[in-house]
């Protein structure tokens, strides 16, 4: 008896409020919800793209330019390691926008961790395939370089910019350390507040679902 | 409206209370039920193009019900926030027929859900909408028998609640 009733309430709970559905209207405000979606990803992609496609012109330009072999060497280096930080965002995003909602609640529960997993470790391996070559390829740029009479070269552009003199390179280097740790640090930040709860919250779930 | 736009269609007409019922016990404030149940809807539409057909449509509706609503009550999502109100959903609050028993009942029956886990939650809500074990074992992912064992501990667990509130 009192299931029953329970199922009464249960199925008279939904009448407390008329539901009307406009689907035309409603397809078209999802549609536009969707192009907005869309939108804003693409301008992220563009913006992220962009930064190491400037960084790529940046370094080709320097490898043309400056003539001391080691900063050379270090700009072919920069260069690869945008090229790679472009592969490894694009690789992590497509790995994030597989959200499988259609799974059973367990199976959408462990595929969910997994991609969570899979973000924690690339946030907290933000120093290796991040911050680490960053920091070394800019490391051997600052000091490659030489003294450009040595080289009888002149770029006004380029002197301007670079930090030729001991004193400017050892300014420079300390800035770059303490601007690579800040990274890794708010990378560890990311995955320990915005992830780590996430997954602590889907291993609650599914120590429930497999208790009796 | 075409085929995919008609399916849509129907398929809302005839589960919009089941969905809404769902979304009255998993909306956790700031979020609404309405909030939940726009969210729950545009993810049905997102998803119906990739519908196979290898479970039936019922089974996959509340399959998407309930992993929008579990996502967004334990914030398994980043991007949890509350969502943009569609024009085109209306939600006429039904004063007049409305049994106030009724809804208090409603009301001890939300808390009394409240009280358990969120496992448990899921199984239950699928339950009182009168789906077998199978039914459930297929949206949860879980074995009859499991669903079973869980339901004997739930529905005691349920009634001990719920008994002395409602006498």
């Amino acid at each position: 008896m009192l299931e029953q009733e329970l199922i009464n309430i249960w199925k008279n709970s939904s009448k407390t409020a008329q539901i009307s559905i406009e689907t035309d209207q409603l397809i078209h405000e999802f549609d536009t919800k969707m192009t907005h979606i869309q939108k804003k990803i693409r301008n992220r992609d563009v913006r992220e793209i962009s930064a190491s496609v400037i960084g790529i012109l940046i370094f080709s330009f320097f490898a043309y330019e400056i003539p001391f072999p080691i900063t050379k060497f270090s700009c072919f280096l920069s260069i690869i390691w945008f090229a790679f930080v472009i592969y490894k965002f694009r690789k992590s995003k497509l790995q994030n926008t597989a959200e499988k909602l259609s799974l059973p609640l367990k199976e959408q529960l462990a595929h969910k961790k997994q991609l969570m997993q899979q973000q924690v470790k690339l946030l907290n391996s933000a120093a290796y395939w991040y911050a680490g070559p960053s920091f070394i390829t800019n490391f051997i740029f600052i000091i490659g370089l030489g003294n450009p009479a040595d080289y009888n070269w002149s770029n006004k552009l380029a002197e301007g910019l670079l930090p030729l003199t001991v004193n400017a390179k050892i300014v420079m280097i300390t800035g770059l350390a303490f601007f690579h740790l800040f990274i890794i640090w708010i990378n560890k930040i990311a995955a320990r507040k915005g992830v780590q709860p996430i997954i602590k919250n889907i291993d609650t779930i599914q120590q429930q679902i497999k208790n009796e | 409206m075409n085929n995919s736009q008609d399916t849509f269609d129907q398929l809302l007409k005839e589960n919009k209370h089941k969905i809404y019922r769902i979304c009255r016990i998993y909306a956790v404030a700031p979020i609404e039920p309405q909030d939940l149940f726009q969210e729950v809807v545009f993810q049905i539409w997102k998803s119906l193009p990739n519908f196979k057909g290898k479970s039936s449509i019922d089974t996959w509706l509340y399959r998407i019900a309930l992993n929008v609503c579990l996502r967004s009550k334990m914030k398994l999502d980043k991007n949890n926030q509350k969502t943009t109100r569609f024009d085109a959903i209306h939600f006429t609050p039904v004063t007049e027929t409305i049994d106030p028993f009724e809804e208090e009942k409603f009301k001890y029956l939300k808390e009394c859900i409240a009280t358990l886990n969120e496992s448990d939650t899921s199984i239950i809500v699928l339950y009182l909408d009168e789906l077998s074990y199978k039914d459930i074992a297929e949206i949860t992912g879980l074995s009859e028998n499991h669903i079973a064992v869980k339901m004997k501990r739930i529905r005691k667990k349920l009634f001990d609640c719920i008994t002395p509130k409602i006498n």
